[in-house]
């Protein structure tokens, strides 16, 4: 899977529309130098930013989906993603001249979310831990998407309103290495811690008493990794925007191929994830003249693969 | 020795309800104590008392206060066997039991194969050896039972918890698991357990415990606190204690 992984990245860095569309292999690519910025400063940094979010989505996802117990959450279900969309939305409006500027609110308003949530789910006096979560985040969503409706409504429409629309789609066209080091460092703990845990993932998705009983500080632990999962999420969606089913897809596929347990499944999501977003961002820059915004491209294979895995899963009663 | 005491123990929830009050009795090492009463008498949240999740000063374990143990340490003392486990994920058989384990692992450390070894004698134990690569989501009620035993088993703690370990169980399982029991007991284990089927309970149990509307009713040798009387005031209808070839029969 890896080697499968690297290799198309490596067939990914000759598709594009230059020098012809489609896959072509530019011989002379040493001497001309508009190839060699291509390859390497628009391809390449597109490549690698797939990869680093297709990852951490992925691992993200399988986090969530372990520590709610519940196959069928992704990265967003805090309301992380509605956050980061309004915050992104908001700098858009007010007129940011640099995308760091949108890059920086959407993360902070995505971390807002999840801080409003955690403390919401504190004070509610209904049902246990996670249900509080769920609902909790279930408001915050609802809370951030009027506040985008309202800032959309407000937005002028000829730009502002059409680079929301953009962003909300998700897209990894404006990759550079300069942004990919603004951020890959965390991203690439957050995934690191998230790996070291992969044992503890496996305990927190029994029972609550259960996890107690076998020697886990069940609402630490929880609260820890939940942290760790979104603010990587949150750092990677600054820079693509909003990229739906990668976190709710590859998770079940890896658990399809290694079976449930977290040893093996967990790093088996993350690679399958780098290599569905990869995919995803090749077929979206390389199908039509125009870019396909790669969120749509995800949440098409996502929406088809999802339907593949529940039939089977009907067969098979498992997940 | 008195494995586990408590010390006038009272728990009301965030929620105002008050479930325990002034709750105290011990459990010696190596016994076998039965927790009776009614729906709503408290049973549960004093198994979660005694396994730690709600922290309590009077508490003690093995002379410590409970409250003073890390996680894993009790852990490694005390396991629980929950009355069901709802699975969203298809573990098999022998990774579930291994989680038994976890109490023995290090922050990132993974089991062994000598923990996979504990965790295959467990299944075996309690009679699902060859099923160890089965999904846990395809089980039976009474296969199910089996497996929280496995599991706990697997964690070779000094104390078991079970909650209501028959309620869900046919003639056969429950026999089963009653002779399973026995069978932990009469290797040292200590069993704590709730449960609703006095028969079970009046095979099982040296002690017996009697909780009502969240108040301690009665607690001692079974021999001791069980009779007619005391069990009519436990459930609030009429009940019989009798005795019959040294077996006593509760209905």
């Amino acid at each position: 899977m890896v080697m499968a992984t690297l290799l198309f990245a490596l067939l990914s860095l000759f598709f594009g529309r230059y020098p012809k569309p489609g896959f072509s292999i530019p011989l002379d690519w040493k001497s001309n130098a508009l190839m060699r910025s291509i390859l390497f400063n628009v391809r390449l940094p597109r490549i690698a930013l797939a990869l680093l979010a297709g990852s951490m989505l992925s691992a993200s996802g399988y986090a969530f989906q372990m520590l709610f117990s519940n196959p069928l959450v992704e990265p967003g279900f805090l309301g992380v993603s509605q956050g980061s969309a309004f915050g992104a939305a908001l700098m858009i409006v007010l007129g940011a001249s640099s995308t760091v500027a949108v890059q920086v609110s959407a993360t902070v308003f995505g971390l807002l979310a999840l801080a409003a949530s955690y403390f919401l789910a504190r004070r509610f006096r209904f049902g246990g831990w996670l249900l509080r979560l769920v609902l909790s985040g279930i408001a915050v969503s609802a809370i951030f998407s009027s506040a985008l409706a309202v800032v959309k409504l407000v937005a002028e429409p000829t730009k502002d309103l059409q680079d929301i629309t953009f962003w909300m789609m998700g897209g990894l066209w404006n990759a550079s290495w300069a942004q990919i080091f603004s951020i890959v460092w965390v991203v690439i703990l957050c995934e690191l811690i998230i790996i070291s845990q992969r044992w503890k993932l496996n305990l927190l998705s029994l029972g609550e008493k259960t996890s107690f009983s076998v020697g886990i500080n069940v609402k630490r632990d929880r609260t820890i990794l939940l942290v760790v999962a979104t603010v990587g999420t949150t750092l990677v969606i600054s820079i693509t925007g909003l990229i739906g089913w990668v976190g709710l897809i590859t998770p079940h596929l890896a658990r399809k191929m290694f079976g449930s347990e977290s040893s093996f499944s967990l790093p088996a999501s993350m690679v399958i994830g780098a290599f569905f977003l990869l995919v995803s961002d090749t077929i979206g820059r390389t199908l039509l003249p125009t870019e396909i915004p790669i969120g749509l491209v995800t949440s098409l294979l996502g929406a088809v693969i999802f339907i593949i895995i529940l039939s089977l899963k009907h067969q098979e009663g498992k997940v | 020795m008195n494995i586990l005491e408590l010390h006038d123990v009272s728990y009301t929830y965030p929620s105002g309800t008050e479930a325990l009050k002034e709750v105290s009795f011990s459990i010696e090492e190596g016994s076998s104590v039965a927790l009776l009463g009614s729906n709503g008498a408290g049973k549960s949240t004093l198994l979660d008392v005694l396994l730690g999740m709600h922290p309590h000063a009077s508490v003690t374990l093995c002379g410590k206060p409970l409250s003073s143990y890390g996680r894993k340490e009790v852990g490694r003392l005390i396991a629980l066997v929950p009355q069901s486990e709802h699975f969203n994920f298809s573990f098999s058989l022998l990774e579930y039991t291994l989680f038994g384990r976890s109490p023995y692992l290090g922050q990132m450390q993974s089991p062994s194969a000598l923990d996979a070894q504990i965790a295959w004698e467990a299944l075996a134990e309690v009679g699902l050896a060859g099923f160890e690569e089965r999904s846990i989501t395809s089980l039976s009620g009474g296969e199910h039972q089996l497996l929280l035993l496995a599991r706990s088993i697997a964690q070779q703690s000094r104390i078991l918890l079970l909650d209501e370990p028959t309620s869900a169980l046919d003639p056969a399982n429950r026999r089963r698991t009653l002779s399973l029991l026995k069978g932990l007991h009469s290797r040292g284990k200590t069993l704590f357990f709730s449960t609703h089927d006095v028969n079970f309970a009046a095979e099982l149990a040296t002690h017996v415990v009697m909780l009502k509307e969240g108040r301690l009713l009665a607690a001692g040798l079974k021999e001791e606190v069980v009779n007619t009387k005391m069990l009519t005031t436990l459930y609030g209808t009429e009940m019989r204690a009798q005795t019959f070839d040294g077996h006593t029969l509760m209905y």
